[in-house]
């Protein structure tokens, strides 16, 4: 709680053209009690700068409201150590998007005052609490991303403990005849060196690898896991402080591809059955152990298809390129077919395709229709060509099935988490992790926990390394965050953590169940049993909670609500109606901002109120609003359901249920339900904010004012 | 390691280089990152929209300036260049050299005092379709949010002299050249669209209504040329047909040999601008193999469209019809073997990336390339680390993926 | 659907071994079918033939391309193999699998007469070799001899085509006027057999090569002045794998010589709106297009442009053995060309090669645009000198 709060206005920027900045600095410092007050031409600059800080030496403040530009905007310059800051946001929020010298435009100015006051009435600079690391990150799975993943890990003071199920490193490429593409003559990947990569992280001597082993479970929390490795009978106990999941891949279950063949004859086989052929130097048909004279690769066997796997794996064209690198090589009069819906080789991979034609091998885009055993002994298949316009069908002497890859934790667990949301990373689709997988790869749904390579999604082991060189960078990162006792990504170096007042606790499990990142577990009664470094500070179980009992100490349920309480609420015969908006700070803030970039005019009547995300809303807040006379209430976030852009997974869609659920109270009490709305808004929604908020006051026109005004 | 300094420099700051600076200042490192121009985003920041989830990029942009606004450890250094690197991994000095941005030192407000200055520009945040005004800030979501003089301006003497009497303009302001001193660099300067009028045949430079497909997102986009109306440059007529054409330059010997592996997603996604925007709008997208390698469900929800129309086939024609003023592509649909002539009001060409590098080389001895000029590096032992489109054409999830990567190998090798 | 096709790989293989070695690079794109001139106008030419299609039933060994319609439709004009993506060079793969038919003795009946021709008289026309230097009377055309500079390479068409006939009297005039060392071996030169070889037939193209590279060394010819592009092309890129080295001009690139020099000079202005056709030969497959527009800027005339010049010049539709074939009308790629000469308002139609001039000539008067003149270059100049 800040007892001693200074406000600072500033006059620059166009406000003081727009309102009357004296009126404001005394409504601070008589109504709202402000232990100093006072306007400057231009806070942000040296002078302003010094100014505040001498006021709050001389002060004692604990509490600054910077009343000026928008919260987005200097947040580094308005920063004073152990005093917390709040933002009126006077320029984007009131002059560069209202009627200078307005009635109206004066009476939003002074709520925004009021209401910056109000909420550092109930916040405080958080302190954070830091925690003492083990320095050292588990990483499961050998394979290259793993490896990459543990080499890039280790080093300076930190350890990392390398858990492969299998007897050997290498994983999947240990399985490889060449490997794809260093083999291949592209320089752009000539880093793919299995061989190399084992020997460096045999050479690193801060990296302890367990092969034969798994773990068997890990419970606790970031920086302080406590892990279990099953090592054959051994059971090995240590303590890790994040984790990197490389579990890899395995083929897709041929055995469902019958319609290709099988199965019913040794000469259908897999890919991966085919590099083992490749591999042991028998690239003779199995049957009979006839050379091979002929080969016809079956591409998306199981692939971009409904009845398989929806999703391209990625690396099926390239790999069945190489293998035909492995005929023509060793015969360059074999003949290879192809029977392909798209080749897809991106990037550099477009040369090994050229290259690969230039050996002679057939392409034919077309769907196979059938497989068959043939009159010479081969297998016969018949296939479409769209591109000839006819089928065509051919007789060779060994079909491969391009099967794709399925991710290791669809059916099997891999880390065994004690978690009370359950042992494994969420998923998105098809056994991969959920994560927001454009601007943030790694964010996984479980704080301090990273898949890398094809467990995260289908690639090449180019990209496995790169993408295990990632992971680790975040496994290390996060360490350091967390033992400062910082939040990680998205609120990056939030020091603020939510407080359980338990003793209030009825145990409805809400917040155990809402949290998105599995940071609560529960005791046997249903009490949420706080893991503050899985937390990622976003409120949601604050706005879950019907008791009320979650609280962070710069962003609370009083807090906001003492915002609320604080907006001056004219009567009915003003017609001066009041709206609160409560907008997600990344995106609606911003949006709004951008509206005021572009200097489009809002309504007037409408008090904007940064939430961290919509996921922290509490009702209680729509009570504390039309209690107090306000006509209407909007929530303002992200767009949820499948294509979700909430960087808190799910909170707008909470508020959204919380929301209705109000809306059914309301209609009980005679209140129009409409007065409740939410809306989503995209960042660059900033021309529709105009509008949003027109139709919103239009149709509490309709509606009436709040029959609970004064 | 017995590095002599620990800082990295990162260069580039579109969403490879922000991510590198960021990821490696929040392991605890000191970081200098280096823009050539006047703000931080790079080429996202023009984008409309991120396939597949159909987000606005300034979403991202949003949360990493945050997080470089509260990190004392990043220094920001814009309409930035770095001329010379000597010296070797852990021991690096780089010579930056720093243009003005000719606003008064001190002046905090960004918009009033330039208000009455009028004049305009090409706008090359807008690839020259729209115009800019001479003084302000860049765009919405620009870092730093802070105004600029355009350069192209300061050219032309009739809007000089307005600037010379505009308070809040310094015209007398020069470049700064400074040395840093680090430990590793990450290169990440990008990539350049391929100049779209090499390709004769697809009318490019001959029609106003044929574009690039950087372009057509500046069209799209609420912050573009048009507010986000899709329209005809040539003459404002509302787009109702639009044909995208694939591997305008990529997969192609006499163009880009390799493919830019974006292009494919990006038309399908550009796609939804105009079908979700504008009722009974028809697509038309022609192409080799369409390779939606991460997103193939992406690609079958657009299938699905019965308005939007592939065919395979690679246009070698696009031409005007004088009588209704619409372009027709000219192509083999290889299904039915028949030759269309497809009238549309927009064509979009699917241009491929280019490595900034192929020009812009690392001024330091000893950094490979390939024939196309992405660099090509140890990832153990580089010197000079790339991170994203300058290293592979990638997708800007994979471009942040490498990026983060690159932050330890940047941490581990310098 | 029709019963199966059956690949039979070995004969794709056979292909590439026999010159067609870029067969396999095609990745099926289709931009040779999009960018061909058959495209550009109707019938059932342009409805069958597909190069691109042809390309991949080559690939798999597959048959169906084999009619007159398809495999001997393409005019070898170029515009395919200059963009081709994959470096795919279709008129070789077109020229191997003619040669193949031609092997099993279906070869298109228009083709027999001139085959035999070449292999008696040669020369594609059917005329005498006793009359190959009939165009040359009257006009003391020096023979080649000890000390000529330049042979003067008259191709067949311009020996024994009457409209063509002018062109080498013209190139002749105007090699006078600049005082030029050249002159002409005599009836033993035979055809360069460039189009012959076009439509398949590598022994007649063999033997013609064979006979004019043993002709050329014996009269010690180091320096050919060629009156057609196709010439140019098969004795630069041709001759010298069998053994013909010799630094072989078109004339147009030495007139623009001549003039920069000014060993010749205009002596009035010409005073019309002259457009140029680039030859396919000449241009896509020679890469000289600045030559003739350089000599027709020194006329005193004004030059303008098609839309579709340069690299992207439309073919007359002579080359590749087509000038044999009777092509419909409305499937004449010459109508585009008039057409596209008199969108630009032109007056003369300017060109630099034999087979165009032919082409272009038939078009126009079937189109009954006499007002457009259809010249050669040379003819130009001379008129101006």
């Amino acid at each position: 709680m800040a007892e001693k709060i200074g406000c600072f206005v500033c006059s620059g920027c166009g406000i003081a053209d727009a309102v009357d900045v004296d009126t404001l600095v005394a409504i601070a410092q008589g109504e709202k009690k402000a232990a100093t007050a006072m306007c400057h031409e231009a806070l942000c600059q040296k002078e302003g700068l010094e100014l505040m800080r001498k006021e709050i030496e001389s002060h004692g403040l604990d509490g600054v409201v910077v009343a000026a530009c928008s919260g987005r905007d200097k947040s580094n310059e308005f920063d004073f150590e152990n005093v917390y800051v709040d933002r009126a946001n006077l320029r984007e929020g009131v002059a560069w998007t209202h009627e200078p010298g307005h009635e109206d435009t004066q009476m939003l100015a002074e709520d925004l005052v009021r209401m910056a006051m109000g909420r550092s009435k109930f916040a405080s600079r958080p302190k954070g609490e830091p925690v003492q690391p083990n320095n050292r990150v588990l990483v499961i799975g050998g394979g290259m991303a793993g490896l990459s993943a543990a080499l890039y890990a280790s080093g300076f003071d930190r350890e990392v403990v390398l858990v492969e199920k299998e007897d050997v490193l290498g994983g999947f490429a240990n399985h490889l005849h060449k490997i794809y593409p260093k083999d291949m003559d592209l320089r752009a990947y000539a880093e793919t060196d299995l061989d190399g990569l084992i020997s460096r992280v045999a050479g690193e001597k801060k990296i302890t690898v367990y092969t034969g082993a798994e773990v068997g479970r890990i419970s606790g929390a970031p920086a302080d896991f406590d892990v279990t490795i099953n090592q054959g009978s051994d059971k090995i106990n240590l303590k890790v402080d994040t984790v990197v999941v490389a579990a890899g891949w395995k083929p897709y279950d041929a055995a469902k591809l019958g319609h290709l063949g099988y199965g019913t004859t040794p000469d259908v086989v897999t890919n991966v059955e085919f590099e083992r052929m490749a591999k042991e130097g028998k690239l003779q048909r199995p049957s009979d152990g006839k050379a091979l004279e002929s080969v016809l690769f079956v591409q998306c066997a199981g692939s971009r298809d409904d009845n398989h796997l929806p999703y391209c794996s990625n690396v099926c064209c390239g790999a069945s390129l190489k293998q035909i690198t492995y005929l023509k090589e060793a015969n360059p009069q074999t003949a290879c077919y192809v029977i392909y819906k798209d080749i897809r080789t991106p990037g550099h991979y477009e040369e090994v395709y050229k290259k690969v034609q230039k050996t002679g091998a057939l392409f034919i885009k077309g769907e196979v229709e059938s497989v068959q055993k043939g009159a010479e002994g081969g297998m016969a298949v018949q296939a479409t060509d769209v591109l000839l316009g006819e089928p065509v069908a051919v007789e060779v002497d060994l079909v491969v099935l391009a099967t794709g890859m399925v991710p290791t934790t669809l059916d099997t667990d891999v880390l065994n988490l004690t978690y009370r949301q359950g042992p494994e990373l969420p998923e998105r689709e098809y056994g991969f992790p959920n994560s927001h997988f454009i601007c943030f790869p790694y964010e996984t749904q479980r704080t301090g926990i990273y898949a890398a390579g094809a467990v995260r999604m289908p690639m090449d082991l180019a990209s496995g390394m790169d993408d295990g060189a990632g992971a680790a960078l975040k496994a290390v990162q996060s360490i350091e965050l967390i033992s400062q006792g910082k939040a990680t990504h998205p609120r990056v170096g939030d020091l603020s953590f939510p407080n359980f007042a338990l003793q209030r606790c009825t145990q409805c499990k809400r917040c155990t169940e809402e949290c998105p990142f599995g940071a609560l577990d529960e005791d046997i009664k249903g009490t949420p049993k706080p893991n503050p470094t899985r937390c990622r500070r976003c409120g949601v179980c604050m706005g879950a909670c019907p008791e009320r009992i979650v609280s962070f100490d710069n962003y609370s349920i009083n807090s906001i609500s003492e915002a609320i309480k604080s907006i001056f609420v004219p009567d009915e015969f003003e017609e001066k109606p009041r709206v609160i908006a409560l907008a997600c700070e990344n995106d609606a803030i911003a949006a709004i901002d951008m509206a005021a970039h572009n200097s489009l005019r809002i309504n007037p009547f409408v008090r904007v109120i940064p939430v961290r995300c919509l996921g922290s809303f509490n009702i209680i807040w729509v009570a504390d609003a039309l209690s107090r006379g306000v006509d209407g209430i909007m929530l303002m976030g992200c767009k949820y359901g499948d294509d979700y852009q909430c960087h808190f997974i799910k909170g707008s869609e909470l508020a959204n249920t919380r929301m209705s659920n109000v809306q059914d109270t309301l209609d009980r009490l005679m209140l129009e339900s409409e007065r409740l709305r939410q809306v989503e808004v995209a960042i660059t929604d900033y021309d529709k904010i105009p509008q949003i908020f027109d139709d919103f006051l239009e149709k509490l026109e309709e509606l009436g004012p709040n029959p609970y005004k004064d | 390691m017995s590095s002599k300094h620990t800082s990295v420099l990162v260069v580039g700051g579109g969403m490879a280089g922000v991510t590198a600076a960021i990821e490696t200042a929040e392991l605890g490192r000191e970081v200098f990152l280096v823009e050539k121009t006047p703000s931080l985003g790079g080429r996202v920041a023009g984008m409309k929209q991120y396939f597949p989830k159909l987000c606005p990029p300034y979403c991202g942009l949003e949360i990493n300036y945050r997080r470089i606004k509260e990190n004392p450890r990043i220094s920001v250094l814009t309409s930035a260049t770095v001329e010379k690197i000597e010296g070797k991994s852990g021991d690096f000095s780089v010579t930056v050299s720093v243009k003005p941005r000719y606003i008064q030192a001190g002046l905090c407000d960004p918009k009033k005092p330039f208000e009455g200055l009028e004049a305009t520009v090409e706008s090359e945040f807008d690839y020259g379709l729209g115009k800019r005004r001479v003084v302000g800030i860049p765009h919405e979501q620009a870092y730093p949010y802070l105004p600029v003089v355009s350069e192209s301006a300061l050219g032309n003497p009739e809007i000089r002299k307005q600037l010379e009497n505009t308070a809040g303009v310094d015209l007398h302001q020069e470049p700064k050249t400074m040395v840093l001193k680090v430990g590793s660099i990450i290169w990440s300067t990008g990539w350049v669209p391929y100049d779209a009028s090499r390709i004769g045949y697809l009318g490019y430079s001959r029609y106003a209504d044929v574009v690039t497909n950087v372009e057509f997102e500046r069209l799209a986009a609420v912050n573009g040329p048009t507010g986000g109306k899709l329209v005809r440059p040539s003459d404002d007529r509302a787009v109702k047909r639009l044909a995208f054409i694939q591997c305008a330059g990529s997969r192609d010997e006499n163009h880009l040999a390799y493919c830019s592996s974006v292009c494919c997603m990006a038309s399908l996604k550009q796609t939804t601008y105009i079908r979700n925007a504008v009722e009974d709008s028809e697509v038309y997208v022609f192409y080799i193999d369409i390779r939606a390698n991460k997103y193939e469900s992406f690609y079958r929800t657009i299938q699905e469209d019965k308005k939007v129309h592939f065919i395979k086939g690679k246009p070698g024609l696009v031409e005007l019809d004088p009588a209704s003023s619409d372009l027709v592509v000219v192509s083999e649909d290889m299904e039915s073997e028949k030759t269309v002539r497809v009238p549309v009001d927009l064509v979009v060409l699917a241009t491929g990336m280019v490595p900034a590098t192929r020009e812009q080389k690392v001024p330091y001895d000893g950094v490979s390339y390939d024939e196309f000029g992405f660099l090509v590096s140890d990832p153990f032992t580089a010197a000079i680390i790339p991170a994203g489109c300058v290293k592979r054409p990638v997708d800007v999830a994979a471009s942040v993926q490498d990026a983060t990567g690159a932050s330890i190998k940047a941490v581990r090798n310098g | 659907m029709s019963e199966p096709k059956t690949p039979i790989p070995e004969l794709g293989d056979a292909v590439v071994q026999t010159g067609g070695d870029t067969l396999y690079q095609c990745m099926q794109c289709g931009l040779c079918v999009s960018s061909c001139p058959w495209r550009q106008v109707d019938g059932d030419i342009s409805r069958d033939f597909n190069t691109r299609k042809v390309q991949h039933m080559a690939q798999l060994g597959v048959e169906g391309y084999e009619t007159e319609e398809v495999l001997f439709a393409c005019s070898t004009c170029g515009v395919c193999v200059n963009r081709c993506p994959r470096d795919v060079n279709a008129i070789d793969n077109m020229r191997v699998l003619r040669a193949m038919i031609a092997e099993s003795g279906s070869i298109p009946q228009a083709y027999r007469p001139v085959i035999g021709s070449l292999k008696s008289q040669g020369n594609p026309w059917q005329g005498e070799r006793s009359e190959r230097l009939d165009w040359a009377e009257d006009l003391q055309v020096p023979k080649f001899g000890e000390g000529t500079q330049y042979l003067l390479f008259v191709c067949c068409t311009s020996c024994y085509d009457a409209r063509s006939k002018k062109i080498a009297k013209a190139i002749v005039s105007v090699l006078k006027k600049a005082g030029v060392s050249f002159g002409i071996i005599g009836q033993e030169e035979s055809c360069c057999g460039e189009s012959v070889r076009k439509i398949g037939s590598e022994d007649t193209f063999a033997s013609l090569a064979e006979s004019n590279i043993k002709l050329f060394t014996q009269n010690g010819v180091k320096k050919i002045i060629t009156t057609s592009p196709h010439c140019l092309f098969t004795f630069r890129k041709e001759y010298p794998e069998l053994g013909g080295r010799f630094e072989v001009w078109h004339y147009t690139e030495l007139l623009k010589q001549l003039i920069a020099e000014k060993k010749i000079e205009p002596k009035h202005a010409l005073g019309k709106k002259v457009i140029f056709h680039d030859p396919c030969y000449l241009g896509r497959h020679n890469e000289v297009y600045d030559a003739p527009r350089d000599v027709i800027d020194a006329l005193g005339s004004t030059r303008i442009e098609m839309d579709r010049a340069g690299t992207e010049s439309i073919c007359c539709g002579g080359g590749g053995g087509r000038i044999w074939m009777e092509t419909p009308p409305g499937a004449r790629f010459g109508d585009l060309r008039i057409n596209d000469a008199l969108a630009k308002q032109a007056e003369v139609l300017a060109t630099a090669c034999p087979y165009c001039t032919i082409m272009l000539d038939a078009s126009n008067m079937a189109m009954g645009k006499e007002e457009l003149q259809i010249l050669d270059v040379a003819e130009l100049l001379d008129q101006v000198t």
